[in-house]
């Protein structure tokens, strides 16, 4: 596994590389090199298992990432290729020529994310929302409470009470302290 | 095998690879089976274009259990997760459990304890056993052979009835959670669960004489629904639809996981990939699943921890990482991919079931020249299920 | 196709003869297993309304709402669990965290209703035929999501601190911090117990988070001695934590001391950013005393903009913290970290001052606007047994301030302490020290009228006071003091056999004829704190109103009937550091609002 990974690193300029266990490593490639080192992995190396094809939203950073999971089923060991693309204008070549099923998962991905791939087959066609018109729902500023709640009603008559809050009126509601803090949430 | 090819007057022709098809001509009727249909395991949309009662083209509409699960995975704490994320396949779901605890575990770099793997193991094979018995059956009650299904109900039934004793629920059952597993096996337990497995054993003996013996079933099973050789590298098939093809692809045995590599067994592998091997390879997988369910109990120890020690989990941070886990279901290979960015929330989680490749592209290219009668057995046998395609 | 192939399927006419198998009445025949996740039930006297539940449900199907007839008190909020069956998804996370394991669901699986309203219900206020149930989903044993017991603090072992007055609980490592921190479930019963209504959960997760800068602002927006009250404050949050009732309490007194401990004192001006744009007042205050009282007005007023000065009877500031709880419990230097930084703030201080006779209150009253006295409790209260006259016979008090202000003291060969609370643990350790330092055998002896599982000082003083060769003899009341020739032999004592009666009254009973005899050359009574009110002159004092008791009494901004002379601290509230700091912060709002009006 390793003198695989050392012959790509010179070939394709991967950029990072992650060893999660002896058969499962993260590679980081540029989005020009990608689909090069996906067709040298499938013909050459024999990855001929396309496990899934995946997309994850940093928000903060700017860019989506895409991950390809691609297996070697002989000599049994996995590797997640991920590319990075700008979240303002993302797309990415279509590998459909190359393994026939992931045109599903493209569009998919079309279809939560906004992410195109041309000349990707029925890529515009709906897959899993028909008549969507917001923005790609998995996309991580689609917030999903608030547009519950526009769009469903709630059954009203539901309120809650924090502990501390409730506890400081009942039992000493004539101080005041200076800084009201309210109960935490990690985030 | 196919008879009708006598006329090709009715065929649409091909013009660029696609097919043209004018529905004015009056040559060919569009039928939708499904999605409330009982010829559709789940609730999923065929769209047909017949000619005559053979199918030309069909498209695979899913969306209607779509439920929008990884989105709100990203709203909850890893704990919250594990109730929801069993949703995400309704027949088999112990599956979505152990995947999402694995995951957790390999970011958070827990390590479970033994006695909790070998229960892990027990469930995800008792699980096995729920799906098949009724499924493996209903291969013929896609042809109106009804009473091998009804009789898998009843065992079915039985082994439900263990579930709720050892986890306290019959179908969702909750009981894998990232750190551990939560109970340990109730008095009475193996004693019960033998009686059942002898039920499973005349029911085996039953179906063998009702179904896989039948003239009538081999004549509608053998030959019909073939995949090509070509087809499994271009449409990544796994589990038992590649195993019926001659390729041996089993997770237990290539990526072992939990105590698999403990067991003794062995996995069927076919020659002719129709509709009857599939058939027969999942029997195959049932009838193993009754023997390793054996073997365990009496393997397992007696006693010791359940749970790993975890940090509290309404506000445990997981460092920033990514893991793919993946484990064999009774319908082939299914995998979470799991990213986390240091929070008490997970950035994404992504599921990848056998049936988002087998019901949706492969199975539209298997239908073209099938006859109407056999589009249902034909969509059991690559042993569909739909929730796992939109979770 | 064979012959068999036509002829096998037939054989499933066997079963036409068998009995069907479906269940004639599923409700009254097949109830749900014993671990069956059903409808919940709740024990609602040992709920205490934390709201884990609430925070691990995974639908939010849970809303913490307060109950009729179910008071809010102490460890209690008084909020009970409601959960709304529309949303639940009987995943049993709720039992499992829940902290009194009060929450648990029952087997029952079937409910008809025509009001779709009722399916949000109250488990054990709404009345329902499954509270009765045993069988059900429990949490299995030795199960928890968080850990239930203390990660504990380092000490020196006894042998090494029974000789020397150095500190002996090291405190918390960065690891063991952030374990304990890891503990807690934000439930907030802490902050309503507390005296001074410290932002308990807040500074615990700015521990967590590792962000101690914040931790430290949290802590001084209500608490302006955080390594003291780290080390020594009487943790009431400690006693009504929710993980107290699964396992140990949250160590809340030393995480305080964690944070504190790690910024040094240099950085604190920056920290907490005060001084800079406090519009200044043109009223001044005078405080008498600078004990915990005492500075937390002096801190809170400077925070408000006035002049404040402390005059201080004693060489150094600090009062009972410093002249009364010994070294080796609270060292000097932290004390002076404390106060160091209310004193850089700009409060002036003088100290060998006493009021009442270097300055008289009524000169304090017209030369200052407003006057608060914390002069605490620094007298010690006798027994007045025949024999506690002679001069080997001491107040534990006297003993303590003499050993803080570094003078030598008397130390016999055998001393017997009488009482049973904190004061007389500290100089009953004290005592061992002295001697081990004197190379004296250690011979000390504490005795009290409370038998042993109701002594009032703390279990871990009792447990560190035998391990350090102690003796601690409870039960025994003093009779006398034998003297004999102008020394004292010993302190004659009768068992006591109950301390408090019916009503909770002070009212020893005895038995006469079970007596002990307890050999001593030296006597120390310690069996009480009285307060030294000589500096209110009689004009003064006709102004102010007494209680029966001899305490004075104050509105609630601890204002006494003279309008501009504010009193807090011991003298009003009991020996208690944190009532103290709590009563000079809101002194010093009352005394804000008596000048503005």
């Amino acid at each position: 596994m390793e003198n695989i990974i050392k012959s790509l690193e010179e070939k394709f300029n991967i950029s990072e590389v992650i060893k999660k266990s002896d058969n499962l490593n993260i590679l980081t490639v540029d989005k020009k090199l990608a689909m090069s080192l996906i067709i040298y992995l499938k013909e050459i190396e024999k990855f001929s298992h396309l496990v899934m094809l995946s997309a994850v939203d940093w928000l903060e950073d700017g860019k989506f990432q895409l991950s390809y999971i691609l297996n070697n089923p002989e000599k049994k060991i996995d590797l997640i290729i991920r590319v990075f693309i700008s979240r303002e204008k993302p797309e990415m070549e279509s590998i459909h020529k190359i393994w026939v099923h992931a045109a599903t998962d493209q569009r998919e991905l079309k279809e939560m994310y906004g992410i195109e791939f041309p000349e990707s087959p029925r890529l515009n066609d709906d897959f899993l929302l028909e008549g969507w018109d917001n923005i790609p729902p998995m996309r991580r500023d689609f917030d999903t409470l608030k547009y519950s709640e526009e769009t469903f009603f709630p059954r009203p008559g539901r309120q809650t009470y924090e502990t501390k809050e409730y506890m400081k009126e009942k039992m000493y509601p004539d101080e005041k302290n200076s800084k009201n803090k309210k109960g935490l949430k990690d985030a | 095998m196919l008879k009708f090819e006598q006329d090709r007057s009715k065929f649409p022709e091909e013009k660029d690879g696609k097919l043209e098809i004018d529905l004015d001509s009056q040559k060919f009727i569009k039928i939708w089976q499904g999605p409330n249909h009982p010829g559709i395991t789940g609730n999923m949309a065929l769209e047909l274009t017949v000619s005559g009662d053979e199918v030309v083209e069909s498209k695979t509409h899913v969306g209607y259990l779509h439920r929008g699960f990884e989105k709100l995975m990203e709203r909850r704490k890893f704990i919250q997760c594990f109730p929801i994320c069993i949703r995400m396949c309704v027949p088999e779901p112990d599956i979505n459990e152990y995947c999402l605890a694995a995951s957790v575990e390999d970011l958070a770099g827990i390590e479970v304890p033994d006695m909790a793997k070998w229960l892990r193991t027990l469930v995800l094979e008792m699980a096995r056993l729920v799906i098949l018995l009724r499924g493996v059956p209903g291969q013929g009650g896609t042809m109106s052979l009804g009473m091998g299904v009804q009789w898998g109900v009843y065992v079915r039934d039985l082994m439900i009835d263990r579930f709720e004793e050892l986890t306290g629920g019959r179908v969702y059952h909750m009981y894998i959670a990232p750190g551990g597993v939560r109970g340990l096996l109730p008095e009475g337990f193996k004693g019960r669960m033998e009686e059942v497995l002898k039920k499973i054993d005349e029911f085996v003996v039953d179906i063998d004489n009702l179904m896989f013996s039948n003239a009538v079933f081999k004549k509608r099973t053998k030959g019909i629904g073939v995949i090509k050789p070509e087809w499994i590298e271009q449409y990544s098939v796994v589990g038992p639809n590649a195993r019926a093809a001659g390729i041996n692809r089993d997770v237990r045995k290539d990526y072992p996981y939990l105590m698999y590599d403990k067991l003794d067994f062995e996995s069927y592998v076919g020659k002719d990939s129709d509709i009857y091997t599939r058939s027969r390879v999942r029997w195959h997988d049932l009838q193993t699943s009754v023997d390793m369910i054996r073997q365990i109990m009496a393997k397992m120890p007696n006693k010791g921890d359940i749970r790993a020690k975890t940090p509290n989990v309404l506000h445990w941070k997981i460092p920033k990482g990514e893991t793919y886990q993946r484990l064999e279901s009774s319908r082939g290979e299914y995998g979470f991919y799991m990213v986390t960015d240091g929070s008490a929330y997970p950035r994404r989680i992504n599921l990848r079931g056998p049936s988002y490749n087998s019901a949706v592209l492969l199975l539209e290219k298997m239908l073209v020249n099938a006859n109407i009668s056999d589009v249902s057995s034909m969509m059991v046998s690559l042993a569909t299920c739909p929730p796992e395609i939109e979770r | 196709m064979s012959l068999k192939d036509v002829l096998l399927p037939f054989l499933a006419w066997g079963k036409v003869f068998k009995n069907p198998v479906t269940i004639k009445d599923p409700f009254n025949d097949r109830p749900g297993s014993a671990r069956y996740r059903g409808f919940h039930k709740n024990d609602i006297e040992a709920c205490i309304g934390c709201g884990a539940c609430e925070e691990i449900c995974q639908n939010a199907a849970i809303d913490m709402v307060p109950v009729k007839g179910i008071e809010t008190k102490d460890g209690d909020s008084g909020l009970r669990p409601m959960v709304d069956y529309g949303r639940c998804c009987w995943c049993a996370l709720c039992v499992d965290v829940c902290s009194t394991n009060s929450l648990n669901l029952s087997n029952e699986y079937t409910w008809v209703e025509n009001d779709p309203d009722k399916f949000r219900y109250i488990p054990g206020v709404d009345k329902k035929d499954w509270d009765n149930n045993e069988l059900g989903w429990k949490k299995p044993e030795n199960y928890d999501l968080n850990e239930p017991f203390r990660i504990q603090m380092e000490e020196l072992k006894p042998e090494k601190r029974d000789s020397s007055f150095i500190e002996f609980v090291k405190g918390y490592s960065k690891e063991q911090a952030e374990a304990e921190a890891d503990r807690c479930i934000d439930c907030g019963l802490c902050t309503a117990t507390c005296p001074a209504h410290m932002a308990i959960p807040e500074y615990i997760k700015a521990i967590r988070n590792d962000d101690l800068e914040e931790g430290l602002r949290i802590m001084y927006e209500t608490n302006p001695l955080p390594e003291i009250c780290g080390r020594i404050c009487t943790h009431k949050c400690e006693t009504v934590c929710a993980m107290g009732h699964k396992g140990d309490a949250l160590s809340i007194r030393w995480l305080k001391r964690y944070i504190a401990d790690q910024i040094p004192e240099s950085k604190y001006k920056d920290i907490l950013n005060q001084g800079n744009d406090i519009s200044p007042k043109s009223k001044k205050i005078a405080i008498i005393g600078s004990g915990p009282a005492g500075l937390s007005a002096a801190y809170y007023l400077t925070n408000l903009g006035y002049k404040t000065k402390i005059f201080e009877a004693l060489p150094e500031a600090g009062g009972m913290m410093r002249y009364g709880i010994p070294e080796y419990r609270l060292p000097y230097d932290q004390i002076d970290k404390d106060v160091k930084y209310i004193l850089s703030l700009g409060v002036e201080i003088e100290y060998n001052i006493k009021i009442g006779k270097d300055i008289s209150l009524e000169e304090l009253g017209k030369e200052y606007d407003a006057v608060f006295a914390g002069t605490g409790l620094h007298l010690g209260r006798s027994t007045r047994i025949p024999g506690a006259e002679h001069e080997n016979v001491y107040f534990a008090t006297d003993l303590l301030r003499e050993i803080s202000l570094g003078n030598d003291i008397h130390v016999g060969n055998k001393i017997v302490v009488i009482g049973g609370g904190n004061v007389a643990m500290d100089i009953t350790r004290s005592l061992v020290r002295l001697q081990n330092q004197k190379n004296i055998k250690v011979d000390v002896t504490a005795t009290s009228l409370e038998s042993e599982d109701i002594m009032p000082a703390d279990r871990e003083e009792i447990d560190e006071s035998r391990e350090e060769k102690a003796i601690i003899d409870p039960g025994w009341g003093p009779k006398e003091i034998e003297i004999k020739d102008g020394k004292i032999k010993g302190l004659r004592t009768i068992k006591c056999l109950s301390v408090f009666d019916d009503e909770g009254r002070f009212n020893p009973k005895f038995d006469e004829k079970d007596k002990k005899f307890f050999e001593a050359d030296m006597v120390v009574e310690s069996i009480g704190q009285g307060m030294d009110l000589t500096y209110i002159s009689e004009d003064i004092k006709t102004m102010v109103k007494f209680s029966d008791r001899g305490r004075i009494i104050v509105n609630k901004d601890f204002q006494s009937s003279l309008d501009w002379f504010f009193v807090g601290g011991d003298i009003i509230e009991g020996p208690d550091v944190i009532h103290g700091i709590a009563n000079g912060h809101k002194a010093a709002k009352g005394i804000d609002k008596f000048l503005n009006k």
